[in-house]
């Protein structure tokens, strides 16, 4: 998933001084963290796996939400404007969270209880969430009836075959690549030569890879199994675009929609607001809700602005909540110790999961008793401090999210979990066994105020172990573009990474494949190991998804353990307040924040 | 004079005021060593049973103890007690070398263009009055980081003392004028005077005219000027950290205190801690300044102020 939802965190500190007024006192740090069973029972629900449903789930309506009632404006602060309403252009967070309520595609996760916990992949235009007769290479789908675009036309297979064919015109550019790679049965940007002009000047994808025979049936064929085409498609990237709609460019600003409310105004960077879509029809729709009328959005509002108005629980901040602005970091103990806000918080995992990248490419950290002295030293409690501590970030024992099938909760080769400050007197024994006492590790870390606070307790921890920590501050803004240089100066720095459905095959060939080294790609640490290679073609042509998260997990460890070319810190988690006029406020696993499509006005 | 001070009761006092922080900071690895901390010990990750999670002390008023006399910094548990000392020592360390090298070219400069006079005095005076239209706080800000960067390799961290190089560098370059301005009055003043005639004529070469005869009449501006400015350059290292271009951690400082203080994990969990930096501040920068007054007084007891 994009990454730069998560990391623009900029964080304006407040020049307050005159908050302190005569405020002589201050208590002590909230007692918390009762709740931290409660979230591992959370993660252990969510990693049994989000199962594939028939027609019979993916018939609409969805089910009511208990003492849900229609009506009502609701307000949403939001930090970050929305640069792309095209759905093939969505990839980030913030984004794809307004899409929820805008687009829709041939498959969805809906909510199968109440709480956000537990999803089932169903068929959303689609009556089912796909069948496929040769274990994933054919998959069919067939389409509702009485589906719409907002200006009454109807939904057919001409326009599904339309979506997906211009995801391979040029301007599209910064959706999620997997189908385009799989149809073209290519990995990198290569897929675009299959149909290089999109479908804008006459040509179209032959039969034999995607085939529509009628206008209610999308056919899609690749030339390997690709059991996780349900999940991928649920993805707002794969989501439907209307043919005779379809203004290219402009589509990015003003897109013809298909889900339950449509774009009333939208002034960038400004505001937004939302209204229902007449043409929608909830029988046709087994995941969202059409309760509220309005929602009124408002960008440009910082995490500490949005957190406080709805903490103060004033006007029209009792009908307001954020989809994706959690409560910040200096906030969060007085939050989550306030037994009046207890109810309007929900707590949940995001599917970050962040690391410390060891640069393979450096002659130092070839030696993996180093890399191991690393491992051991690093302290991770850092990191989960300048977040917000334990409720904003869980420390990791490997790089499989709670979030995703696969994960186990008692790996932690490190002995993070145990001790996360770190182990200096083993790592000190290993470097000296290994001679390397005193190596010098620069370390790169982003220049906001978090990563001025973890970088330097890291290094402290870091040279009580024996190395010589060299900080080098990288502005917020090209940290990414520094560190994705195949030729940079960093020996360790923090990167996160969050899967794009709930399976590894999204994180692990990614980041650790080593044929994907390239500049400006998420192979962070440049490892290229024989075995993590072989073992990635050989666990993505396993069909059953099941068997293929037992070995993904395997192959996580074998990374974690024996590679160390990278050390998990944290699981993002994230606490979200709302106003307390708004109920249906639900911390959904699979977004990672507010499920907007529940929310109505008490 | 002396006894003119002495007899000043404030000015006594602020005196030992001033004296006790400029005791500390030169003292500052001594205390800490009885004391038995030192400002760099992540206590959050050494002794985590003191915080939260997030970093907050969990006894109040920021852990506050026999052990921790003013208590940790939320976040990651610096204490604070030894993280004040040394923060008091560097920027006062800082303020002092300012000082001196801007006291040191004020008198250079200033004399100069008041003794010789002529094109001298008009070139000195126009750099002079060039530098005084830039914008001071803002040339800070916008030339730390440049500075900075001239010195660093790419593979290594900005070591400390080229940060606290270039905070001297930047404040000393417009720091000076205003005494060099005073100075070159004075000494303009002066050069018409009767015993400097008379030193011209007994054939004293200009360099003892200087030392021996304008010197001496210029320490009363010297000693005044340098006792107002000296807090001034406290508080402009200290605004300089306080917005993230001076001193950064892991070095204490004084004014990276204040900013530490207005985050927000600080204003709702630990309030107490403002008041370590903040009042010892105050307290440092009011005695100065009275001491400044006195000082003054002490000297030219016929002005009113």
């Amino acid at each position: 998933m994009g990454r730069s939802g998560r990391h623009t965190r900029a964080v304006i500190s407040v020049l307050a001084a005159g908050v302190l007024v005569l405020t002589g006192c201050s208590s002590g740090g909230s007692k918390s963290g009762g709740n931290d069973k409660e979230q591992q029972e959370n993660a252990e629900r969510q990693k049994a796996l989000i199962k594939f449903g028939d027609a019979a789930a993916s018939k609409g309506p969805a089910a009511e939400v208990p003492g849900a009632k229609p009506g009502g404006t609701i307000s949403v602060p939001a930090r970050d404007s929305y640069a792309h309403l095209d759905p093939a252009q969505i990839y980030v967070f913030n984004e794809m969270g307004v899409a929820l309520l805008l687009h829709r595609g041939l498959t969805g996760y809906k909510a199968t209880s109440n709480d956000g916990k537990e999803h089932e992949v169903v068929g959303d235009l689609a009556t089912d969430s796909g069948t496929t007769t040769d274990g994933g290479r054919t998959w069919k789908y067939t389409l509702k009836d009485g589906i719409k675009f907002q200006d009454g036309s109807a939904i057919t297979s001409a326009d599904i075959r339309h979506s997906v064919e211009r995801l391979f015109a040029p301007f599209i550019n910064q959706g999620p690549p997997y189908l385009q790679q799989w149809l073209a049965d290519t990995p990198g940007s290569d897929y675009r030569k299959l149909l290089p002009d999109g479908p804008f000047k006459g040509k179209h994808l032959p039969d034999s890879v995607l085939e529509t025979p009628d206008a209610k049936t999308v056919v899609f064929k690749f030339k390997k199994p690709h059991p996780d085409l349900p999940y991928a498609l649920a993805m707002t990237g794969y989501a439907v675009v209307s043919q005779k709609g379809d203004t290219k460019e402009k589509y990015d600003k003003a897109p013809v929609v298909s889900g339950p409310y449509k774009i009333e105004s939208f002034r960038s960077g400004k505001s937004m607001v939302l209204v229902k879509n007449t043409n929608w029809d909830p029988a046709t729709d087994p995941i969202r809700h059409q309760y509220v009328d309005r929602f009124t959005i408002t960008f440009n509002q910082q995490y500490e602005d949005s957190t406080k108005a709805l903490v103060a629980d004033s006007g029209t901040d009792r009908t307001a909540v954020s989809w994706q602005n959690s409560v910040d970091a200096g906030n969060l103990s007085k939050v989550l110790g306030d037994p009046k806000m207890k109810p309007r918080t929900v707590i949940g995992y995001q599917p970050f999961v962040g690391q410390i990248n060891i640069n393979l490419s450096h002659k130092p950290m070839q030696d993996k008793k180093v890399r191991e002295a690393i491992a051991y030293a690093l302290p991770v409690s850092p990191f989960v401090r300048a977040y917000g501590g334990s409720a904003a970030m869980e420390v990791a024992g490997g790089i499989i999210s709670p979030t995703v099938s696969g994960y186990d909760p008692s790996f932690d080769p490190w002995g993070k979990k145990k001790n996360p400050a770190g182990d200096p007197a083993k790592a000190k024994k290993l470097l000296e066994e290994a001679g390397k006492v005193g190596t010098k590790l620069t370390f790169g870390y982003v220049n906001s105020q978090e990563g001025q606070a973890y970088s330097t307790a890291m290094a402290a921890g870091l040279e009580k172990a024996g190395f010589d920590v060299q900080r080098q501050e990288i502005p917020a803004e090209t940290y990414f573009d520094q560190v994705s240089k195949l030729n940079n100066n960093y020996d360790i720095f923090h990167t996160s990474w969050a899967a794009d459905w709930p399976s590894a095959s999204t994180v692990i060939p990614p980041l650790y494949d080593g044929r994907v080294i390239a500049e400006g790609a998420q192979n962070y640490s440049q490892v290229d190991d024989p075995r993590i290679n072989s073992e990635i073609d050989r666990i993505s042509r396993i069909a059953d998804p099941a068997k293929a998260a037992a070995e993904w997990q395997k192959l996580a460890e074998y990374i974690v353990k024996d590679v160390v070319n990278i050390v998990p810190t944290a699981y993002y988690k994230q606490v979200q307040i709302a106003g307390s006029k708004v109920g249906g406020v639900v911390y959904d696993d699979v977004i990672g924040g507010v499920d907007p499509r529940r929310l109505y006005v008490k | 004079m002396w006894i003119r001070f002495k007899r000043d009761r404030t000015g006594v006092i602020s005196a030992y005021v001033v004296a006790f922080f400029f005791l500390v900071g030169l003292l500052a690895p001594v205390i800490a060593n009885l004391y038995g901390k030192n400002p760099y010990t992540v206590y959050a990750d050494e002794r985590p049973e003191l915080f939260d999670s997030a970093g907050v002390p969990v006894q109040p008023n920021g852990g506050i103890s026999g052990e921790f006399w003013f208590g940790l910094e939320p976040g990651n548990g610096y204490d604070v007690f030894t993280k004040l000392l040394y923060g008091i020592r560097t920027s006062l360390m800082i303020s002092v070398a300012v000082t001196l090298a801007t006291v040191l070219t004020g008198i250079l400069l200033g004399v100069t263009a008041g003794y010789l006079g002529g094109r001298a005095d008009y070139w000195i005076s126009r750099v002079i009055d060039f530098l005084l239209a830039f914008p001071a706080q803002l040339f800070f800000i916008a030339s730390m980081p440049v500075v900075v960067s001239l010195f660093v390799s790419p593979r290594d961290e900005t070591p400390v003392y080229v940060r606290v190089v270039a905070l001297i560098l930047v404040q000393w370059f417009l720091g000076w004028m205003s005494l060099g301005r005073i100075l070159r009055g004075t000494t303009l003043a002066l050069r018409e005077r009767e015993f400097i005639d008379a030193a011209k004529v007994s054939g004293a070469p200009p360099g003892r005219i200087i030392r021996k005869e304008i010197l001496p009449n210029v320490v009363t501006p010297i000693l005044v000027q340098g006792t107002y400015m000296l807090p001034n350059f406290v508080t402009a290292e200290a605004g300089l950290s306080f917005l993230g271009v001076g001193i950064v951690e892991p070095t204490p400082d004084w004014g990276q205190m204040f900013a530490k203080a207005s985050t927000e994990l600080v204003m709702q969990n630990d309030i107490t801690y403002m008041f370590f930096p903040g009042i010892s501040m105050i307290v440092f920068i009011v005695a100065f300044n009275l001491l400044g007054d006195s000082v003054r007084d002490a000297f030219d007891p016929k002005t009113a102020r």
